[in-house]
């Protein structure tokens, strides 16, 4: 689901509501904590390949292939201007998607009125394309210019497409103050994204003053902008504003946000604001979403402002600076649906007061000192679906008060001290999609108690001590899509028991130290695998011809085995063409 | 008897093609099959005063085409490039 949605963040449109916040990712697992690789994967498996050719079976209209067919040979077609708006958008978007968009080909778009230009991230964008972009004239609705060269002076251009309802210019380093100035007149403007950009100052914020259609305002790690926010004071109709790890927002910086009635989402992580700068947001009663992360000022002082936003579901206070002290009041926010409260110092006598929570749905205690005595307060949270106890004193004992939590999708258990005999308490739980077991007491015999939960998709055992005969627990999880285990006790003997696991797309058998080359021969069928590593193992380059069905494969790591980078590269080329990224490299 | 339609092109060439291909386009489809509506449905002669003759053998093709595509024969389909986008308004107007 989470993979789901950041595919479709890769791309982009104005009608598409993007507001899943990262909020919720972060919030709802914590999946990519280890493997960032998977984030890269789904990011790149956004542009793979056309739009028509993705919707394999079902036949192909006359319209996709005639936009197939252009696609090919662009460069012969000097004008669509003719054609429907909405033909003509249909090919720019099948241009970007294939990156067959250049600046030679976008000519033949001049004057074709279309909508929505989504060239985030697409290489080559600079001033030169403004030209004909801005001959879109008052059609345009929405561009994406997002890790473009764009400059201060590409921006002038736009000035004539009044009709604007969203722009973005997320990591577009040659923008500043002077580039703002020139949006100043677009009032229709209802999104504007600005994210990572280092030259704006409050002074060039000034130009966003006018723009009182906002909604939503994304100025993300702009490390400048302090100040500034007394330039949206009239903004009244603000629903969104980010500025997360923007580290020079002080107190001062809320008082502004006082009236902005309308603001449903705020995101604030890695401030200097205090209790005192949150006091600010105690009129904001449409506020839905607080992401405070990482603001180390902030205490539990701070609820008795957060207990009048009455309309609070997501709140994430992950890196906050919470103790026991003051948490009693976290019982008065019975709308919460999905909290953070990790790396905070609180135990389980602040438990007591989430008890009443039972509209939650997802809840992060990562790393907070909490044991098995805590968890009973969570007996009653019958909605929850995702829980994170990752790296706090949670044992066995405490297990068995989540045995009734049957909505249950996700539990990360790594780095606590849980048990086989615990995992027993969880063989209820057939809700239960995502697992993470990466500790070092769960074994063999406590993958028996899991072999009920049939609907697992991710399962990690990274550092549990699994030996072969464990793997026999695991034959009749045929839905998993991720699997690791790197506890170093696996042999090609315990791979027989994985290889008619044939929903897997993610494979970590790294640091069996004595898996060899029957382990590739063994995963051969395995051909929905993205990513595989066996990496510190016997397995040496003559094994490598057993990975040639495995086409979808994008990502292999083999590190500190008996092969070398260009053993690899070979393969590349002859069988694995979609092979993007592979170490040793 | 297999069942016809008769499409007619801008020039007044005649296409006599099965109904079952017609019906590939959405807008032929509603054409013959709305009840009482239009005359077409009665007749099953449908008239195209924008559609060249070129361009409506090509989407006659085209209906044939992906028949046997959705009975499994998976065929390329050719496209002269010089006819496209006239195609794709014609393929547009007859949600193809």
């Amino acid at each position: 689901m989470i993979l789901d949605y950041i595919i479709m963040g890769g791309a982009c449109s104005r009608k598409r509501d993007q507001q899943v916040e990262d909020i919720l990712s972060r919030g709802v697992s914590g999946k990519y904590s280890k493997s960032s690789s998977s984030k890269w994967l789904a990011t790149s498996l956004s542009r793979s390949g056309s739009d028509v050719k993705r919707k394999n079976g079902e036949c192909p209209s006359l319209m996709e292939l005639c936009i197939l067919k252009i696609q090919e040979d662009v460069d012969r077609y000097t004008k669509f201007s003719d054609l429907p708006r909405d033909i003509s958008q249909q090919i720019f978007d099948e241009l970007v998607y294939s990156q067959r968009l250049t600046l030679k080909s976008l000519e033949a778009f001049r004057d074709c009125a279309i909508q929505d230009l989504c060239l985030g991230e697409y290489p080559g964008v600079n001033d030169d394309w403004m030209d004909v972009i801005s001959s879109q004239s008052t059609s345009l609705l929405s561009v994406d210019f997002s890790g473009s060269d764009i400059t201060d002076s590409g921006l002038v251009s736009l000035k004539g497409c009044t009709n604007l309802e969203s722009l973005n210019f997320n990591f577009c380093d040659q923008i500043s103050n002077r580039g703002l100035e020139h949006l100043s007149g677009l009032s229709n403007l209802t999104s504007l994204s600005f994210r990572r950009n280092a030259a704006i100052t409050a002074q060039g914020m000034h130009a966003l003053s006018n723009l009182v259609n906002m909604k939503k305002l994304d100025l993300e790690k702009c490390p400048g902008i302090h100040g500034g926010l007394v330039h949206l004071r009239d903004l009244t109709k603000l629903e969104s504003l980010n500025i997360k790890w923007c580290n020079c927002i002080t107190d001062a910086d809320m008082e502004p946000l006082s009236e902005l009635t309308n603001l449903r989402s705020l995101q604030i992580c890695c401030s200097r604001i205090t209790d005192i700068g949150i006091s600010y947001l105690k009129g904001l009663n449409k506020l839905n979403l607080l992401n405070l992360e990482g603001c180390r000022h902030v205490t539990a002082a701070c609820l008795d402002t957060l207990t009048a936003l009455t309309g609070l579901m997501f709140l994430n206070l992950n890196r906050c600076n919470f103790s026991d002290s003051g948490c009693e009041k976290f019982s008065d926010l019975i709308n919460l649906k999905i909290l953070n409260l990790g790396m905070n110092s609180i135990t389980n006598s602040c438990l007591v007061h989430l008890r009443g929570l039972t509209k939650l749905e997802s809840l992060n205690l990562d790393s907070c000192r909490i044991g098995d005595e805590g968890l009973v307060h969570l007996s009653g949270m019958l909605e929850l679906k995702s829980l994170e106890l990752s790296d706090t004193e949670v044992g066995s004992n405490g297990l068995r008060h989540l045995s009734g939590l049957s909505n249950l999708e996700s539990i990360n258990l790594s780095f606590t001290v849980v048990t086989d005999s615990g995992l027993r308490k969880l063989s209820g739980l057939t809700s239960l999609r995502t697992l993470n077991l990466d500790a070092r007491h769960v074994t063999d015999a406590g993958l028996s108690a899991l072999t009920s939960l049939t609907g697992l998709t991710h399962l990690d055992l990274f550092g549990a001590r699994i030996t072969d005969s464990g793997t026999n627990h695991l034959r009749n999880l045929k839905k998993l899509q991720s699997l690791e285990i790197c506890g170093g006790g696996l042999t090609d003997t315990g791979v027989k028991n994985i290889k008619d696991l044939s929903s897997l797309t993610l494979l970590n058998l790294s640091q069996n130290s004595n898996l060899t080359d029957k382990t590739l021969e063994l995963i051969s069928g395995l051909t929905g695998l993205v990513s595989l590593n066996v990496s510190n193992s016997r397995v040496s380059s003559s094994g490598l011809r057993h990975l040639k069905p495995l086409k979808n494969l994008r990502s292999l790591t083999l590190e500190s085995c008996k092969l070398s980078a260009n053993d690899i590269r070979k393969l590349q080329a002859t069988d694995l063409p979609n092979l993007v990224n592979f170490r040793p490299e | 008897m297999r069942e016809t339609v008769k499409l007619i092109s801008m020039e007044g060439f005649e296409f006599v093609i099965d109904r079952e291909a017609a019906m590939v386009s959405q807008t032929i489809r509603s054409m013959l099959t709305s009840p009482g509506g239009f005359s077409e449905s009665k007749d099953g002669v449908v008239t195209f005063p924008d559609i060249s003759t070129t361009i409506l053998e090509k989407i006659c093709q085209y209906f044939y085409w992906s028949l046997q595509y959705s009975r499994g024969k998976e065929t390329e389909f050719h496209i002269e490039p010089e006819l496209t986008l006239e195609l794709m308004m014609a393929a547009n107007y007859l949600h193809t």
